[in-house]
């Protein structure tokens, strides 16, 4: 027969990990896009603290979600620089033990050229310019065609 | 004989790990898949870690050993349900599981090795 | 201000299963997240697995307690491994990633380093070794 004490305080203890799930949560916004296609849009810099905690909200809604694809969009990132990279590095190759497929969206030349700059190898990770290039190869990936069901009218030449 | 059950099902060799293996638990799982493919061979193997909560570096580098030593046996291996917790440890610990497939539960990793899609980079789709 | 540690002794490898254990549910009491909790069950049974492979069968043990600082207020856990073995020779050597003495795997001590947020050697030829580990909750 369980303690009451003991049980109120393990009681605390789940409430306690449901409440930082849900702070990790409201604080990094993983937007589910499509069933099986989760996007991060990564905004303003990233210590740390918060990179480990973007990571955690990402894994977690992985496994809530069971998605099969991820898309970090680092465009409203101001600075990539070493420890970004590394915290970008780290979360991808976290994500990809759960099985899922992660791709970076977002990239410039400017970021680009410092990636190269700095020695980073984003080790087969596949990235993309734009959020809509990602997601067009994240549906190929699952199996989607995207198709226009009418045709574009051209109103000069109708 | 290892405390980690192996069975296999549609030919795939399948190892649910149990919460708390030892050091030597591991070894002999290692050794026991090693014997089923030498004696039998197989599709593939999958791994299932989902009740696993903790993995350090010793049974980390025992599994791509694992999965090393079934490729060149001829069947690819699937690590599934490993947990985020895990995941995040298992990087920070500098543990690679280099071209090593992972999927996120044994139902998607049978669907992989079914498929043969657990073999080498990702082609095509899930 | 700190609890009582509790003793786990460090002589078969099965020891190394139940230090690892305790470290996570006590890690879990103390209200650390899932992910720390982790951290933690995997640099002790990183250290503890070290005392069983270099310690030549010398008696060793883990101590688990919790911590408690009141300027800055804060909860923690400290775990530490202590063995009567031979010593690490060089210290600084063994921090170094991929460090190995008997050719097997590395020590596991800079692994958790990595993992936890304090890491103290004290450790001299013959007069053993005692690694105390700490992680904050944040």
């Amino acid at each position: 027969m369980k303690d009451p004490v003991e049980q109120t305080r393990a009681q605390m203890v789940d409430n306690m990990e449901d409440q930082r799930k849900t702070i990790s949560e409201l604080q990094t916004p993983v937007i589910q896009v499509w069933e099986g296609i989760l996007a991060l849009p990564i905004v303003g810099t990233v210590d740390s603290a918060r990179a480990q905690q973007m990571t955690e909200a990402l894994l977690d809604r992985i496994t809530a979600t069971g998605a099969s694809v991820v898309l970090l969009d680092i465009t409203a990132v101001p600075t990539v620089d070493t420890a970004f990279a590394k915290h970008l590095i780290e979360t991808i190759a976290a994500a990809r033990l759960l099985g899922t497929d992660v791709m970076v969206v977002g990239l410039t030349t400017h970021t680009a050229l410092t990636l190269v700059h700095l020695g980073v190898d984003l080790e087969g990770v596949v990235t993309r310019t734009t959020m809509a290039k990602g997601l067009e190869l994240a549906f190929d990936r699952l199996g989607f065609e995207v198709v226009r069901r009418t045709p574009l009218v051209d109103v000069a030449h109708p | 004989m290892s405390r980690i059950p192996v069975i296999r099902v549609e030919d795939v060799l399948i190892a649910s790990v149990l919460e708390d293996v030892t050091d030597s638990d591991a070894v002999a799982l290692q050794s026991e898949l090693g014997h089923q493919l030498e004696v039998r061979g197989a599709k593939g193997v999958l791994i299932d870690l989902s009740v696993v909560g903790i993995v350090d570096s010793f049974l980390g580098r025992v599994l791509a050993e694992v999965a090393a030593m079934s490729r060149l046996l001829g069947a690819p291996t699937v690590i599934a349900g490993i947990q985020p917790a895990v995941a995040v440890t298992l990087v920070e610990l500098g543990v690679r599981l280099a071209g090593v497939r992972t999927a996120l539960t044994s139902d998607a990793g049978m669907r992989m090795l079914r498929e043969g899609r657990a073999g080498g980079r990702h082609v095509g789709r899930r | 201000m700190s609890a009582v540690a509790e003793v786990i002794p460090l002589a078969r490898e099965e020891d190394i299963v139940t230090a690892r254990q305790r470290a996570r549910e006590i890690s879990r009491e103390l209200g650390f997240g899932a992910v720390d909790q982790s951290r933690i069950a995997t640099a002790v049974s990183e250290l503890a697995r070290n005392v069983l492979r270099y310690a030549h069968g010398a008696p060793g043990d883990v101590r688990i307690r919790a911590l408690n600082e009141p300027s800055p207020e804060r909860v923690g856990v400290e775990v530490v491994v202590h063995d009567e073995g031979p010593g690490i020779p060089d210290v600084h050597a063994a921090l170094r990633d991929g460090y190995t003495s008997s050719g097997g795997l590395g020590l596991g001590l800079p692994g958790a380093r990595r993992l936890m947020d304090e890491l103290t050697i004290d450790t001299a030829t013959g007069r053993g070794t005692t690694v105390t580990i700490r992680k904050w909750r944040r």
